[in-house]
């Protein structure tokens, strides 16, 4: 019974917050539903179910398998596979005409339903990680109409193969290699399946091994060593390991890639090819594509690339007398290029795409079959030229005849465009999912202005004036343009949303929603989106070139005066672009000046502890150090931001009394966690004095779950996860919110009231308790875990500020009421009168989190990791950006949009109204006057 | 034998993956648009248990294509699980396993609520120790069903005509409109005995007056009252101006009427 009367009580309090209003949603917000950038390996066309149309395919760097429609770009479903490591491997297979695709992620194999991204079945192989995954294609007459099975290859030094059943994901059978080689990969043909290992030779050259085990027993038939010692030295000299085609082969190259070696697996001979590098570029890269198909013809491509030409060669194995010969060149072109195989019935098509041009070849003939260039895509805000990383491909032929071509290409700068005979059809902008840090910045027309009106303050009195008329004479150029659009607008404002003038381009508006957010992500990129036209990049840019393997993780923007400034994560230097146009500037402004003048003492964490100390560096030794107790660790440090205008110092009570807020803006608030006691403490602290001014201790907590916390005002909040050992407590996750006020007496300010002075050094010359904020806390029960907060901010702090937390199970961010977490609701008890005009509910040990609350609503986020928040012009409207994977954006009015008409008002039935008042008052105003006239005369 | 010392760890992990399956199921409810099959593929159920080994239990499953979430390998303990779907709310469960006869463990799956102790369970939902529904701790299936749907958004509130003649501002006003036009007809109606009478009333209420203070004030004569007449003599001079004032009372009437609409208008929201 209790529950329900819970669940009412909250739905009836729920009618009086405030959503997401159903035409705003899709409008206001948005979201760029990403997946990572996808892998050429793991990316793949493939129909939906046997005869119907493909979808694209990929498990991308981020471990998020994803199906994409290739109509329009979409995201049809998508899954968040959860390594155990930081891996960004993982592997992708799909069976010819299967319903299926397969994923193997560390030690987790799953098959997907195609259609709908359910899970069909899982196995877990424990502790080792998946080293190649291949489905069986076997052609030995007993196949079912169930799935394929799947083969993985795992171990670290012990090779061992599984054979999973394509249904149900059990184990048929297992193979144990116990000779101690590394296991490499495993390959497929019709009839055997090939276990690839590499073996080390006391000279440190490599030995490649094949075992051959038969697929029904798992049992080894056969097993040979090539002697690919002298040339072999590292497993990524290996450039292919052929897998479910007719005759699979390996290919391996020196490490100054003079000559390609190759060995059709099953066979012991190695034929070997030297390479021409075509002039005095040495090659860099050398990639082989052959069809995956076990029905194709046994042909495949070797592209070599160098630092700027590209060309190819392809090969043709006899599968008689096993040899293996070119058969023709693909000549040599400028530039980077990418070639993707596709098969059609047995033939075998290369797509080759180069920076201007689309062609294909059949594998058989080297006569171009088709050749569409690529139609220069309209400005997405690089000034680079983008150049191919990877694509595939699939062609549509009809009896030998190619009719399209469609391509998925990854192109440098992280979109991923589906090219369509030439012509882009759509373009997803992978590159968000790398962000790392994100950052609001102002348009900067008005710091222009400001700049103008500064010019002219300190010039003479006759340059001013000169200087004034001149701004105006410019100014009034725009007003043509100006009264041109002036019907245009007042038709949308009055039609409504429908007719409304969409601003393309990137200008102020009166409430200015019109901000940009500059993201950098792991990949060196700084990329800017306009905030007001639903998150379109402004500009895009690679900023610094990161090498191979590294990733730009604290990337820190400062952003001042429409200049952005970083930090070069290479050489170290500072580096500044124009936050409007992303154009790097000529004057670099220089980091930290304008924090050093805003505080005196930075605090910095250095190792276990904390440490305060001066921020201009003029003496070395800390002014102030924080060392948890012993045996616990900080878990994370978050600090009051930088700007949070408060309104009001104090908060009015029912009685109209006050009680004054303890406002100090150098909180900083430390979570430590303690293993050993299962322990959370809390500290907050003063920055400049380090001195603790609340502190207080969880038990029963789980240490190894997220700790979220977050500071904002004069308040608090943290949540955590209980300690499910203890069965005698409740289970599940909590959220505590603490409010510090200058002293428990309303109407008193403790010992602040005289002093006319505040000094964190010296709160007061009082010692001892009467220096620390009277603090109020209440802990709730919450459905889910918070993995990240945030809190709403607004122009001046009037507006009453949310609460943002990430759900990362429900992929949703909800924004809190502080209503309903204010420490201060009256418990065990209904609010008096003056607590009710107030504001204050009865306290309830549980928050639900209202679907209402959802700023995502149907959306679903995956993976976000922060939430920024920055003020509108407007006082009721906040901005909100998330990243992480996902990109998400909105604004709220956490106190409704008090300061702006809403979408619900009437204007058109407004006018109406004026319109016939105003015809009325026309034609009853004589009525009136003669009956007046007539009243008078008649008496 | 090198190779059986590295299997050993594999052989010992299988029958642990057997010790404890639960299946969780999602059959047809009656909850409007509720429909297992059509859930979206982030659907997906979490496990919340007693710790192995550093930390607690943390488990997802995903949803099946049999609209199942199956957890695999439970250890003893109590768990809290939880449904997370997009659009439809799931009441908290709570999954007890213990040791049963012969070695088996068993699998009970009771409805808890948030915010109460732990030892405060629900309705049994089903598992193997009652026997009956559950089988055999292997194959533990429980069905669940939503308690309610999610509505995330909030309608405006649009033009409704009835809302419209509901505000207390219009029924006054529209009851003096009836009033206005109506009283004349009244009036002429009226047969001459009740006219008089009413007549009679009207002059002898103070409204009609010419003490009443705010009657007074409307026909005040100001030019009059500079000159030094008594009242009894602005009776002619405020008949000349008649007109010119009931022009002027038009045209502030007209004003008022204009800003009271608006302030309907502000109200209606």
């Amino acid at each position: 019974m209790r529950p329900q009367l819970l669940l009412a009580c909250i739905a009836w309090l729920a009618t009086s917050t405030l959503a997401v209003f159903e035409d705003d949603a899709f409008n206001v917000d948005y979201h760029h539903q990403l997946v990572g950038l996808p892998q050429q390996h793991t990316s793949f066309f493939h129909p939906v179910r046997p005869g119907s149309g493909a979808v694209l395919y990929t498990l991308s760097d981020k471990l998020v398998l994803g199906a994409i429609s290739p109509k329009d770009g979409s995201v049809l479903w998508r899954q968040l596979l959860k390594a155990k490591s930081n891996t960004t491997n993982g592997f992708l297979r799909a069976g010819e005409g299967q319903d299926i695709v397969v994923s193997a992620v560390d030690g987790q194999v799953a098959g997907w339903s195609t259609s709908n991204g359910r899970m069909a079945w899982s196995h877990d192989i424990g502790e080792y990680s998946v080293r190649d995954l291949e489905i069986l294609e076997l052609r030995d007459g007993k196949e079912t109409d169930g799935g394929k099975d799947a083969v993985v290859l795992f171990g670290d030094k012990h090779p061992i193969v599984r054979r999973l059943d394509g249904n149900t994901g059990q184990v048929k059978w297992e193979f144990v290699d116990s000779s101690g080689d590394l296991p490499y990969q495993i390959s497929a043909s019709a009839t055997t399946i090939y276990l690839v290992s590499l073996h080390t030779t006391i000279l440190n050259g490599l030995k490649i091994k094949c075992a051959s085990l038969n697929p029904v027993t798992g049992h080894k038939d056969d097993q040979y060593t090539l002697s690919s010692d002298s040339d072999l030295s590292s497993a990524e000299s290996i450039i292919f390991v052929g897998a479910n085609s007719a005759s699979p082969i390996i290919a391996w190259t020196d490490k100054s890639y003079s000559v390609l070696k190759i060995n059709i697996i099953g066979n012991k001979n190695v034929a070997s090819f030297n390479i021409n590098p075509h002039g005095a570029e040495s090659v860099e890269r050398v990639v082989l594509h052959a069809p995956h198909h076990i029905n194709s013809v046994s042909h495949f491509l070797v592209h070599y690339q160098t630092a700027k030409h590209h060309w190819a060669e392809v090969y043709h194995i006899d599968l008689r007398s096993h040899t293996v010969s070119k058969a023709y060149d693909l000549p040599r072109l400028a530039g980077k290029g990418t070639f993707s195989t596709s098969t059609s019935d047995a033939n075998v098509y290369f797509t080759r795409i180069t920076e201007d041009e689309v062609i294909v070849v059949s594998s058989a003939s080297h006569g171009v079959l088709g050749r569409w260039p690529i139609a220069r895509h309209e400005n997405s805000g690089t000034f680079e030229r983008p150049s191919h990383v990877h694509a595939v491909s699939e062609v549509a032929a009809k009896s030998g005849t190619l009719t399209s071509v469609r391509s998925a290409v990854l192109s440098s700068t992280g979109d991923w465009q589906l090219i369509l005979n030439g012509e882009s059809q759509w373009r997803r902008l992978e590159a968000l999912a790398g962000t790392t840090t994100a950052a609001w910045a102002e348009l900067h027309e008005e710091a222009a202005l400001a700049h103008e009106l500064e010019l002219e303050g300190h010039s003479n009195v006759l340059a001013a004036y000169t200087h004034r008329v001149r701004r105006h004479l410019q100014d009034l150029q725009k007003l043509p343009e100006w009264l041109q659009n002036l019907p245009k607008r007042l038709l949308g404002s009055f039609g409504g949303s429908r007719t409304a003038v969409k601003q393309d381009a990137l200008e102020h508006d009166s409430f200015g929603f019109h901000k940009l957010v500059i993201v950098a992500t792991e990949h060196g990129r700084l990329i800017a989106l306009d905030a007001g036209s639903s998150g379109k990049v402004v500009w895009n840019i690679q900023a610094f070139n990161l090498a191979p393997g590294t990733k730009w993780q604290d990337a820190e923007l400062h952003i001042t005066e429409g200049l952005l400034t970083v930090q070069d994560p290479v050489s170290g230097e500072t580096a500044s672009f124009e936050t409007l146009t992303g154009k790097r500037a000529l004057h670099s402004a220089t980091l930290g000046s304008r924090s050093a003048a805003s505080t005196k003492i930075s605090y910095d964490l250095a190792g276990e502890e904390l440490r305060g100390v001066f921020a201009d560096r003029s003496n070395a030794s800390p002014v102030w150090d924080f060392k948890p107790s012993e045996g616990e660790r900080i878990q994370a440090v978050t600090a009051r931001p930088t700007e949070d205008p408060v309104a009001s110092i104090g908060k009015v009570l029912g009685d109209r009394r006050v009680l004054y807020k303890y406002l100090n803006p150098n909180l900083v608030l430390v979570t430590t966690v303690s293993d050993s006691a299962r322990s959370l403490s809390v500290y907050l602290l003063d920055s400049v004095s380090g001195s603790v001014l609340y502190s207080t201790t969880h038990s029963d907590v789980d240490v190894t779950r997220t700790i979220s916390s977050t500071v904002s005002e004069n308040w608090l909040a943290y949540s955590f996860t209980l300690d499910s050992s203890s069965v005698s407590t409740s289970q599940g996750h909590e959220l505590v919110v603490a409010e510090l006020f200058e002293s428990a007496i309303p109407n008193d300010r403790g010992p602040l009231e005289a002093s006319s002075n505040y000094s964190s050094m010296q709160p007061s010359h009082a010692a001892g308790d009467g220096a620390k904020p009277y603090v109020v806390a209440q802990s709730y029960h919450i459905p889910e875990e918070i993995s990240r907060m945030a809190v709403t901010q607004t122009r001046q702090g009037i507006t009453s500020r949310q609460l943002l937390v990430v759900l990362a199970e429900s992929n949703s961010i909800v924004g809190i009421p502080r209503v309903f977490i204010d420490p201060r609701r009256p418990i065990g008890r209904d609010p008096t009168a003056t607590e009710a005009a107030e504001g204050l509910i009865r306290y309830s040990p549980v928050i639900e989190f209202d679907p209402k609350w959802y700023l995502t609503h149907k959306r679903e986020v995956i993976g976000i990791k922060k939430i920024i928040t920055s003020p509108a012009l407007l006082e009721s409207t906040s901005l909100v950006f998330a990243y992480g994977l996902d990109v998400f954006g909105t604004r709220i009015s956490p106190s409704f949009s008090f300061d702006v008409l809403g979408k619900d008002f009437n204007k058109l039935q407004m006018l109406a109204t004026v319109a016939a008042l105003g015809i009325g008052t026309f034609v009853v105003a004589p009525l009136v006057r003669r009956k007046h006239i007539n009243a008078r005369w008649q008496l | 034998m090198r190779s059986l010392k590295r299997l050993l760890p594999l052989l010992l992990a299988a029958p642990l993956t057997l010790a404890a399956r639960l299946t969780i199921a999602l059959p047809p409810a009656s909850l409007p648009s509720y429909e297992p099959s059509a859930l979206p593929a982030s659907t997906h159920a979490t496990l919340l248990g007693p710790p192995d080994g550093k930390g607690s239990t943390y488990r997802s499953a995903p949803l099946s294509r049999a609209n199942t979430f199956v957890f695999e390998g439970l250890g003893q303990g109590s768990y809290l699980l939880q449904v997370q779907a997009r659009d439809f709310v799931f009441a908290p469960l709570r999954v007890d396993v213990a040791a049963g006869e012969g070695g088996k463990e068993t699998v009970d799956v009771f409805q808890t609520f948030r915010g109460h102790e732990w030892s405060n369970r629900g309705v049994r939902l089903g598992g193997s120790s009652g026997g009956a529904e559950g089988g055999d701790a292997d194959t533990v299936v429980v069905d669940v069903r939503p308690a309610a749907g999610r509505e995330f958004y909030q309608q405006r509130g649009g033009f409704e005509l009835l809302s419209f003649f509901k505000n207390p501002m219009i029924l006054m006003a529209l009851f003096s409109l009836v009033l206005i036009v109506g009283m004349p007809y009244m009036m002429e109606n009226m047969d001459p005995e009740t006219r008089a009478e009413f007549d009679e009333m009207q002059k002898k209420s103070p409204l009609a007056s010419p003490d009443n203070p705010a009657a007074r004030l409307q026909n005040f004569d100001l030019a009059g009252w500079m000159a030094g007449k008594t009242s009894g003599q602005s009776q002619g001079q405020s008949e000349i101006q008649g007109p010119a004032q009931g022009q002027a009372a038009v045209e502030g009437g007209s004003a008022d009427a204009m800003r009271c609409i608006i302030d309907l208008g502000l109200y209606g929201r």
